[in-house]
């Protein structure tokens, strides 16, 4: 029989063995800590050496850390993922340089690419623009003021709050079929339909409405917040040169409120873009039907993590990152035409 | 006399004025009602709509099995099972889950709004040359898609040996790996009038007291509003732990719930996955209630001047 020593004892031996791995990071992470203070007091010290100013001098010591971690984490890891994306690598021999292979054969061979790109691209352009339209609406909203308005907008702000993977498994609950609480409430839409339940995560058509209606639930978040600052930051005095023209409320909104905010919204517009192209976390954790295509950043987890094809992952990785980029470019070029900015001359 | 004269002229016009400035402010004001009214009932609709699968999360964890599938459906669980949480939190090894996640988070934390904190004093204070561009690039890493330097970055962690340790997941942050942040928190050095610093270098101070004397406690709520943010994107990292982490003795909470879920096939059991949703949900929600001034203060500072 153990006593009550012997256990404390068994019980002090196992935390010593599981605690290791936390107390080895702990310590890397000191040594770390340690060097780039070092490295920051070396670049103030030969920059100064070598004839630069003092504040200059400090200026780049003090924005060390990033330097580093820019050239370190950024930089290098993207020419690295450029020269992967040309080559076969399975982690375990060393890569190959094959060229346009991976391009090609993503474009002519991979029956999973086209329908990964459709619901990536479709879920993009679908979201965005609603979560956009649709956080501006709301803050308008709750600009009003309304008695007890700070209390809503707590409320409102609460599912930005949870974390994500709470959200996607409350949801895959909710679009459950059986006993969901979206198909019983839509039942009688159903009947009157004549369909039956649908299985949201199940049956193809219904994947993509299914995330729609799962990021419709987070355009109260942050988008909001920020319009609802820049909703207080337009002028009143323009409004009343407007009211005194007798300008309508929709003539104001139109004509005052989208032009002073269109920075922001042209913000919001590239921010979404890239935080939807990139979903991943919501889409691991509700498990939808592949064979309604899978978002690109899962598809390139599972080809480089699961199947090791790092190569092949790579390139995945790239002609997302293109289309993003060329997205924003687009979103910035246009901004010529909608996006004014106050003090800027005309 | 004066008055008498003036008086046809006036009277008109100012009944008139009157008059028609009454009614028409009588209509606006029903009309304010109206709007006002209709106002509310949106915006409580809204809420109703916000709030409901919230609630549903709630009620579905404390449900006894029999009643999770029951129909019509029962919003509130009679009997109510606490024992579903701790059933749930005892189907795997979630307190070791929860332990790694702390760590992470407080290793993280610490490193992320230090080396951010530096980063940004340096951008907002020194004159160097390259500064605008540096800061540019800085600011166009925010638009950087993740998946691109995901394997390469993997590869680094594999060439150091350090997979399946705590380390990819907090040693970057000493880097300052978050763009957003220091942006955050230059804005608001910015807004700090550089007298104050001033007048400590005039009394013999260095960069060092400089920073950690006058600037630091001036941005506090900058500061707080990093740590939320911080403490949020470590409590919602999933990808992180899910690509370095391999031994289960190593998962944090979010990798624990990957698991717990269990594959397609498998029918998850929901009274106990709502209930470690719940359990997740938690502490960002108290931290929410607690912190939402800097929450708000934080997003509205780089909304804005972005």
């Amino acid at each position: 029989m153990a006593t009550p020593v012997d256990r404390l004892e068994d019980r002090r031996a196992r935390k010593g063995t599981t605690m290791q791995p936390h107390a080895a990071t702990g310590l890397r992470f000191v040594l770390v800590v340690i060097g780039v203070i070092v490295c920051m007091t070396l670049v103030r010290r030969g920059l100064m050496a070598l004839g630069m100013r003092r504040e200059a001098a400090t200026g780049f010591s003090l924005i060390t850390p990033w330097l580093l971690g820019f050239l370190v984490f950024t930089s290098f890891p993207m020419v690295a993922s450029l020269y992967l994306s040309f080559s076969n690598y399975d982690i375990f021999r060393s890569p190959e340089w094959i060229g346009l292979d991976n391009y090609r054969r993503i474009f002519t061979r991979d029956i999973d690419f086209v329908p990964a790109i459709r619901i990536t691209l479709l879920y993009g352009f679908l979201s965005v623009p609603i979560g956009v339209a649709g956080s501006l609406l709301v803050a308008l909203l709750l600009a009003n003021d309304l008695k007890g308005i700070g209390t809503y907008r707590t409320v409102y702000y609460l599912p930005t709050v949870l974390p994500e993977v709470a959200v996607a498994l409350l949801w895959r609950w909710i679009f459950n079929p059986q006993a969901g609480l979206l198909n019983r409430i839509l039942l009688p839409v159903y009947r009157l339909l004549g369909m039956s339940r649908p299985d949201w995560f199940g049956d193809v058509p219904f994947v993509l409405p299914a995330y729609i209606i799962i990021s419709l639930w987070g355009i109260t978040g942050v988008n909001m917040v920020i319009f609802l600052a820049a909703l207080k930051n337009v002028p009143g005095h323009l409004y009343e040169v407007a009211l005194i023209d007798g300008a309508g409320s929709f003539r104001r909104f139109r004509s005052i409120t989208i032009p002073m905010i269109s920075p922001v919204i042209f913000l919001q517009v590239v921010r979404g873009i890239i935080g939807a192209l990139q979903i991943f976390t919501v889409y691991a954790f509700t498990q939808a039907t592949p064979r309604a295509g899978k978002f690109m950043s899962f598809y390139i987890y599972q080809t480089g993590f699961q199947q090791f094809r790092m190569g092949y992952a790579s390139a995945l990785a790239w002609i997302l990152f293109a289309i993003i980029l060329m997205l924003t470019l687009l979103v910035l070029r246009s901004s010529e035409m909608w996006v004014y900015y106050e003090g800027e001359k005309k | 006399m004066k008055s008498l004269g003036n008086r046809p002229l006036d009277k008109p016009v100012a009944t008139g004025a009157a008059g028609g400035g009454l009614e028409w402010w009588k209509t606006r004001r029903t009309r304010d009602r109206v709007l006002r009214v209709v106002s509310y009932l949106v915006v409580t609709a809204g809420a109703v709509v916000l709030v409901m699968p919230f609630l549903w999360m709630i009620s579905s964890s404390l449900k006894p099995v029999h009643a999770v599938f029951a129909a019509p459906p029962q919003w509130i669980p009679d009997p109510i099972m606490w024992s579903n949480y701790i059933e749930a939190w005892r189907a795997m090894p979630f307190t070791r889950f929860l332990i790694n996640t702390v760590f992470i988070i407080a290793l993280g934390m610490t490193g992320e709004i230090a080396s951010c904190t530096v980063v940004a004093y340096g951008f907002a204070r020194y004159r160097f040359p390259g500064r605008t561009f540096l800061f540019v690039v800085l600011l166009s890493t925010m638009m950087l898609p993740y998946v691109v330097t995901l394997i390469p970055t993997f590869l680094i962690w594999r060439w150091l040996g350090l997979i399946n340790t705590f380390d990819p997941l907090v040693v970057g942050a000493i880097f300052a790996w978050g763009p957003f942040h220091i942006f955050l928190l230059r804005q608001f050095m910015l807004t700090v009038p550089i007298q104050m610093e001033e007048a400590a270098i005039v009394d013999g101070a260095n960069t060092m007291e400089r920073f950690a004397l006058i600037m630091l406690p001036l941005i506090r709520p900058a500061l707080l509003a990093v740590g939320v943010f911080t403490f949020q994107a470590f409590w919602n990292d999933f990808l992180g732990p899910l690509i370095y982490l391999n031994d289960m003795r190593k998962y944090t909470l979010n990798l624990g719930m990957y698991f717990f879920l269990g594959g397609p096939a498998e029918p998850p059991q929901w009274h106990y996955l709502m209930a470690m949703s719940t359990l997740l949900a938690l502490p960002v929600l108290l931290l929410f209630f607690v912190a939402q001034r800097y929450f708000i203060e934080g997003i509205t500072i780089t909304g804005l001047k972005g």
